[in-house]
């Protein structure tokens, strides 16, 4: 059973700090504490470190190094305007070539606007000097971009090798229970999207789940409802199944 | 000390301030001894810094092994173009996770062995490129390159030795090929992340047409400990031909999963019983996979092997990212390699065809097998279709997708047999 | 050994020798060797990805097969293309290209010309191992002429990089990644209105590109392929005509690397229907035809039209004004003797009538290659023949008052469609070679039927100068007659000169009238064509540099 911490309900966007001195088995689900039980998961997410990174970037070198996917999203808003010129330009300066500016633009695109349409790849493309077709070639052949919109919270749940080991093919189908989704399709009330991922990169913590822009490590099925709620609060209703979903593999 | 374990047997030199949160900040960094080595660089000659890496013996920890002074020595000397290195910090290959924790506990000691090889190999600008899923390290990383910069470490004139060198992390968009270090550079110039031609190779016409060295961010960790302590006292650990220490991911069916420091040639039974507190659960040992899910898989009595790049090699398999992927008797092999090469079959940038028709073909024949109706033939024609991908590609995702078909089918025929004969697992449940 | 001084290499492929440029990749020197290395994505006019895999040759003292098309000679070299290891390479390359493909050869447009087809049966597996599931994309349609199979494509991407590098116009990419591949679009953009797009059916290796105005209307192995020069402007595209029961079924371009390289626009290669109509509308002129005692135009043999013509020229030679009109869709043969038939009838004035766009189409990938302004293939050679152009930019007008009243009027080519009923009223004698009927044309004194350009052998000068040969495609109607032999049939008549017994002294005999084409002959000319002028130039700088 998770205890519900104060710190999982204040988090907010990118770079939100935990305060809490919370010394249960997962703090914040931020990783096994093996023998560092004394760690917050402030100081295992560095969040205290890092503070709240501003909207334009900050310094040029760090500039194309802002989230992907967060909860705040709006389809129709500007694209280019204010902290986000701002962040282009910062992000232009550090290329010898306009091109290479595109992985970056077509990020923070996503994270303004939650997925890329055809109109934003045209946007885009028009801001660099690409053709649209160009644009649509590189933005199909990587998965984090989303080319359709996703729920609030996007839930990629690692079914590879080494979660796979440990349950975490019952993590995602705890995941899609509790969230009453099917794999990849947005939850009746938009809040969520379930999608299998391929290795997270955080394989001596299974399972990884990753929910927007942070990773969950030793996610077990019974974490799952918790978490849900931790992340979108009364609007989700954890339900009896949930709480006693089928076992970790190991 | 490994995080989130330690143990005794440890030899902790990349890994010392891991679960040390005081040790991400620059000034914590500096209390710790940091940036002495960036100092020590800047005032000896560039060549003389790559010789002490060439002496150390360091090899390229991204998984080929490539000595990485040698490397550095490819690099054109005074050809008047822009040079840069890129940092591989795209980890992505299932097993790895040490590149990560080497970032979110240790981001200035990156950045410290990114200076001292972009002095060296005479780049004015580095970048590194970190996978966009690892947002959390990203947001810490920056912060540190911001620190950086404030602190005059980077951008022009560092420490008033007239050397100018920036950096800048780049995010990549979710595609594991990209760590390939030829689709990392197509990567970051904002084209689709496909693997190029070799020759000519990147220190010729590398990242934007220039002279370009690619270093794993454990490799470049390294490399501020060798200049601070000398190439003699790095080859005071690990074997002659693999020197120093390597962080060892084990990931699955071991009690205490985690990075463990040691040195290279460390046996990997020991690795697994002792460092690692032996198999979860109270089961035995089936299979290991020693070097990431690329890798051929060994059998559970092949595992009383030294863990350097030879002896792995020797056995059979390789040390790659020295991944260690565990799985106890109660594992179904064919699911696992099943799903491994899905992974390949999802990530392959479909370029050559073998690789692009290849792992998918695999895939679904070892998902038919796995749905009960396989046949026995099917077992030659995955080794067939293995066959005719090695080799046969620009790069070696290939190659990887069928290795551990080829030794699973070869260690663990019995248990394709059997799902063959039964139509369903019956080794797991046995177990 | 080692060539250094000659910048050549010296290397051994399959065990022949052969000597090339430094520089040369293996393909390209197997080639010259007389080896073809089969290969999809790697196109000479494009860049080398080397992704299909299908050009793995084995290079001595090189541990991995190496792919054909980027690999570069080096001297001493010895490759083997027939060895087992580069054998077995093939045949396992191929296996995965029919993992996903349809098979659906039946009703595949490439069939018969696919390259898939060709080296599955000369190197691949007899039986498909796979029996999984296949892949399913369905078709697309691209816009303009082009639709895409996506389940035949193999992903060569010779289309994408066609569109980026010589198109320069990146409507192309490829989508996704993996086996999910797929080329397109962006989303609904489309390749309409690409001046270049048709070129990527051409270029596609299988049945994934195919021409909609193309498409189930013929099989390949039906087709009759003739060498020819694009009439559509004055580039003079080097191009194949392809018919079937005698009729034009589609254009597809030539390789020539002086004029267009391998490539054509979509303007010329969709204007072939001309070339067909006499078959489709059933409104060719039959026979020759002559106006009788009556006033009616009346059919009568070949040798009675020209004996009277002849006869009838003899009389008017020297005491009327002669009036020309050409036609840039002609021949230079054709437009040469017409030319010299006003000489010999004493002088007088010769015209023609062209179409003009607003602007050249130029191709970015290859500038010497464009769409011209001019859009007839031999507006030069008319030039130089000295005819004048009139009328305006549709080709239309600027005949009015032009047959002199007593003139002698001669038109070739032009159908006057747009002239009226009373068109050279006032002519003493009107000569019509055309092969439609038109209003105009009726009043004609003799109406004698000729050959379009694809029906006969002949020359086109195009807008720098290069005349270039091309062939007959389509078989004539029974009556028509090349323009140069009925114009050379009465020249000799008028001249006491031999009639020229083929196209090819025809061709001379301009050599001999105009400065241009002195020493050219069908010889010279070859396969690729040569410059005006070029043979008395070369002539003499020889002599400068032999006093």
């Amino acid at each position: 059973m998770i205890r519900k911490t104060e710190e999982m309900k204040d988090r907010g966007g990118a770079g939100a700090a935990g305060t809490g001195g919370s010394k249960v088995r997962n703090p914040g689900w931020a990783g096994e504490t093996g023998d560092f039980g004394h760690l917050t998961e402030a100081d295992i997410r560095g969040t205290n470190y890092v503070g709240q990174r501003p909207k334009d970037g900050g310094h040029p070198g760090a500039s194309c190094s802002m989230p992907y996917q967060l909860a705040e999203k709006n389809p129709e808003a500007p694209l280019f305007e204010g902290p986000y010129r701002e962040r282009l330009e910062k992000i232009l300066s550090r290329y010898p070539e306009k091109r290479a500016a595109l992985l970056p633009t077509l990020a923070m695109a996503q994270e303004i606007r939650g997925y890329l349409s055809p109109e934003t790849m045209e946007e885009v493309a028009r801001v660099l000097d690409l053709s649209p077709a160009y644009v649509r070639g590189v933005a199909t052949f990587y998965t984090m971009y989303n080319k359709r919109p996703v729920g609030t919270y996007l839930i990629q749940v690692c079914t590879n090798v080494c979660c796979n080991l440990c349950g975490a093919d019952e993590v995602l189908k705890a995941f899609l229970r509790e969230t009453g989704t099917e794999l990849g399709e947005v939850s009746a009330d938009g809040l969520f999207t379930v999608v299998e991922a391929e290795c997270l990169g955080a394989c001596g913590f299974p399972t990884v789940v990753q929910i927007n822009e942070r990773y969950y490590e030793n996610v077990t099925p019974e974490d799952v409802p918790a978490i849900l709620e931790s992340i979108a609060g009364a609007a989700v209703e954890p339900t009896e199944a949930g709480r006693t979903g089928g076992g970790a593999g190991a | 000390m490994a995080y989130p374990y330690r143990h005794e047997k440890e030899t902790r030199i990349l890994s010392e301030y891991f679960g040390d949160p005081e040790a991400r900040t620059l000034a914590g960094w500096r209390e710790r001894g940091g940036y002495q080595a960036l100092e020590k660089a800047l005032g000896m000659d560039r060549d003389a810094v790559i010789e002490e890496v060439k002496n150390s013996g360091l090899r390229g920890r991204g998984g080929a092994g490539f000595p990485t002074g040698v490397k550095w020595s490819f690099m054109p000397k005074d050809d008047g173009k822009p040079h840069y290195l890129l940092v591989n910090s795209d980890e992505s290959e299932p097993g790895a996770f040490k590149d990560r924790e080497l970032i979110r506990w240790t981001p200035h000691q990156l950045i410290e062995g990114a200076l001292i090889g972009a002095y060296a190999i005479r780049a004015q600008h580095v970048y590194i490129y970190m996978r966009g899923e690892f947002f959390e390290p990203a947001q810490i990383m920056a912060r540190a390159i911001e620190e950086a910069y404030a602190a005059g470490l980077a951008g022009k004139n560092i420490l008033g030795s007239g050397v100018d060198i920036d950096i800048t992390l780049h995010l990549g968009a979710g595609a594991y090929i990209c760590g390939e270090e030829t689709a990392l550079m197509n990567s970051l110039e904002g084209r689709r992340g496909q693997p190029r031609i070799k020759p000519p190779f990147p220190a010729a016409v590398g990242a934007f047409g220039m002279p370009t060295t690619i270093n794993n961010v454990e490799t470049l960790c390294s490399v501020p400990h060798i200049i601070k302590n000398g190439a003699e006292w790095y080859r005071s650990f690990g074997t002659e031909k693999s020197p120093g220490t390597k962080l060892f991911n084990v990931s699955g069916h071991v009690v205490r999963r985690g990075n463990y420091e040691l040195p290279l040639g460390f046996n990997l039974k020991e690795l697994i019983y002792d460092v690692c507190g032996g198999i979860r659960d109270g089961r035995k040992l089936k299979a290991v996979i020693p070097g990431g899910s690329s890798v051929p898989i060994l059998h559970a009595d092949e595992i009383d092997i030294p863990l350097d790049y030879e002896s792995v090699a020797k056995a059979g398999s390789m040390l790659g990212t020295a991944s260690v992927i565990v799985m106890h008797d109660g594992t179904c092999i064919l699911k696992q390699v099943r799903r491994i090469v899905e992974f390949y079959a999802h990530e392959s940038c479909g370029q050559c065809t073998p690789c692009r028709e290849g792992t998918e073909w695999l895939a679904r024949i070892l998902r038919r097998i796995e749905a009960g109706a396989g046949t026995e033939e099917d077992l030659d024609l995955l080794l067939d279709v293995g066959k005719n991908m090695t080799g046969t590609t620009i790069c070696v995702l290939s190659d990887s997708a069928a290795a551990p078909v080829a030794s699973s089918i070869r260690k663990f025929r019995e248990e394709y047999l059997a799902h063959i004969r039964h139509g369903k697992c019956t080794a797991a449940a046995a177990a | 050994m080692a060539n250094d001084q000659t910048n050549t290499v010296t290397l051994t492929i399959d065990g022949k020798t052969v000597t090339v440029p430094k520089g040369t990749r293996i393909i390209e020197a197997a080639e010259r060797a007389g080896i073809g290395i089969p290969h999809y994505c790697y196109h000479p006019g494009l860049s080398a990805p080397a992704m299909c895999r299908m050009c793995l040759v084995e290079v001595e003292g090189s541990p991995k097969l190496v792919p054909a098309c980027v690999t570069t000679v080096a001297d001493g070299q010895v490759i083997r293309t027939e060895s087992e290891k580069a054998r077995e390479a093939r045949t396992g390359v191929l296996e995965f290209y029919l993992v996903n493909h349809p098979l659906d050869c039946p009703i595949c447009d490439q069939a018969g010309e696919c390259k898939l087809q060709d080296y599955v049966h000369q190197e691949g597996r007899k039986h498909g191992r796979s029996i999984e599931p296949k892949r399913v994309f369905g078709r697309d349609d691209f816009g303009g002429d082009i639709l895409y199979y996506g389940d035949r494509c193999i992903m060569c991407t010779r289309c994408v990089r066609f569109m980026r590098e010589i198109a320069q116009d990146d409507r192309l990419c490829v989508v996704q990644r993996g086996n999910r591949s797929v080329i397109d679009t962006f989303f609904d953009q489309g390749l309409e209105g690409s001046p270049w797009a048709g070129n990527i059916v051409d270029i596609c290796p299988v049945g994934a590109l195919v021409s909609k105005d193309f498409l189930h209307k013929a099989r390949a192995w039906d087709l009759d392929r003739t060498p020819s020069i694009c009439p559509n402007c004055s580039q003079g595209c080097n191009i194949e005509i392809h018919t079937r029961d005698n009729l034009v079924m589609r254009l597809k371009p030539r390789a020539n690397p002086e004029v267009n390289s391998y490539w054509m626009c979509d303007y010329g290669r969709h204007r072939y229907e001309w070339l067909n109509r006499g078959a489709a509308e059933r409104d060719r002129i039959e026979t020759p035809l002559v106006r009788d005692a009556a006033g009616e135009l009346a059919p009568v043999s070949w040798q009675d039209a020209l004996v009277a013509l002849v006869d009838r020229l003899k009389e008017l030679r020297g005491g009327s004004p002669v009036r020309a009109v050409g036609s840039a869709f002609h021949s230079n043969e054709d437009n040469g003797l017409l030319a010299r038939l006003v000489a010999v009838l004493g002088g007088g004035e010769a015209v023609y009538r062209s179409a003009v766009a607003a602007e050249e189409v130029v191709c970015p990938g290859f500038p010497k290659l464009a769409r011209r302004r001019d859009l007839a293939a031999n507006v030069r050679g008319l030039g130089i023949f000295g005819f004048r152009r009139v009328g305006d930019e549709a080709a239309r007008g600027g005949l009015e008052g032009f047959a002199a009243p007593g003139s002698v009027l001669l038109v070739l080519g032009d159908d006057l469609a747009d002239q009226p009923e009373t068109f050279a009223a006032d002519a003493a004698l009107f000569v019509y070679l055309g092969s439609k009927l038109t209003p105009a044309a009726r009043r004609a004194d003799f109406v004698l039927p000729i050959t379009s350009f694809a029906e006969q052998e002949g020359t086109f000068t195009n807008f720098e100068g290069r005349v270039q040969r091309f062939w007959p495609a389509l078989q004539a109607a029974p009556q028509a007659r090349p323009a140069w032999q009925v114009l050379g049939v009465i020249l000799a008549g008028l001249e006491d000169a031999p009639a020229p017994a083929n196209a090819a002294q025809a061709f001379l005999r301009l050599g001999e009238l105009y400065e241009e084409f002195r020493g050219l002959s069908y010889e010279v000319l070859g396969s690729r064509g040569a410059l005006i002028n070029e043979p008395a130039r070369l002539v003499a700088s020889v002599a400068e540099v032999q006093p």
